[in-house]
């Protein structure tokens, strides 16, 4: 199985189940930075309060076979749910948890959605300047890299700057911006 | 012939092209685009993982590649979350 057809069972998942998402990670990187490979297709989950996620897990369950434990990530300590694909290749799926994080509130309520024919349904994707700022706040070299190239590729005359400015300025992550452009060369 | 290894001014001005030429070139691409070729280079790359695993473990069997695969899929992650990723949160959080 492809990793589109992986992507499009998990957005197909959570449609079924009425669950609001958002496909992050690579995927969106990819939409707006340089075309990279990716282990896994990372997609944001909006339950309802006390909501299991199990819901979108347990429709899944022929395709991926999830850890029982759901793991917090040690940034802002929303909950990852982690899957491996039972077939081959084995792509992994991260389901992560909507929570209460303004940044991550914001970054949901901004997402825009797209047809992508590689997946062939309409899915939702983050912002260019959200990936931007989610990556920055990382921080991981992976991710300031990512900051660096969609910065660069879509070009910061075209981006809403001061969005990307404020959230940067909050999560204290303005030297990293700064670094990822001066890390653009001359066109 | 020089080495451009021992001149590092000659090498970060080539990075700086290299870069520079793949900017451009993802600027010329469309959204969709991007996302076909990124989709393109996973299923490449783990196919060549694939085959790189048969090969280092010397299996004709491909089910046994695969596995070979998600084991250092798994080591990898696990690597990479270290320190990331707990399995508790901490009261008060």
């Amino acid at each position: 199985m492809t990793v589109e057809a992986l992507a499009a069972a998990v957005v197909a998942a959570c449609e079924a189940e009425g669950v609001e998402h958002m496909v992050t990670g690579a995927f969106a990187y990819s939409l707006y930075g340089i075309p990279r490979s990716t282990k896994d297709v990372d997609v944001v989950v909006s339950l309802p309060s006390g909501e299991p996620l199990r819901r979108v897990t347990a429709r899944l369950a022929n395709l991926v076979e999830f850890e029982a434990q759901v793991q917090f990530d040690t940034l802002t300590w929303g909950r990852r749910q982690v899957g491996t694909m039972r077939g081959s290749p084995p792509h992994i799926v991260e389901l992560f948890e909507l929570f209460d994080d303004p940044f991550v509130q914001a970054q949901f309520a901004r997402r825009r959605k797209m047809f992508s024919p590689q997946l062939g349904c309409t899915t939702w994707l983050p912002t260019p300047e959200d990936v931007v700022v989610q990556k920055l706040r990382w921080g991981r070299n992976k991710d300031l890299d990512d900051a660096r190239d969609v910065l660069a590729v879509q070009g910061p005359e075209t981006l809403d700057m001061g969005y990307i400015r404020r959230w940067c300025a909050t999560h204290g992550t303005t030297e990293r911006l700064e670094a990822a452009l001066a890390g653009i060369p001359p066109l | 012939m020089p080495n451009i290894h021992d001149d590092p001014a000659a090498l970060k001005a080539l990075q700086d092209q290299i870069y520079r030429e793949n900017i451009l070139r993802a600027r010329a691409m469309t959204e969709e685009q991007r996302l076909a070729e990124a989709l393109e280079l996973t299923n490449e790359v783990f196919s060549r993982m694939h085959t790189g695993a048969m090969w280092q473990t010397g299996t004709t069997d491909s089910e046994q590649g695969w596995r070979e695969v998600r084991r250092r899929l798994d080591r990898l992650r696990r690597t990479h979350d270290h320190g990331r990723f707990a399995d508790q949160k901490p009261a008060g959080r």
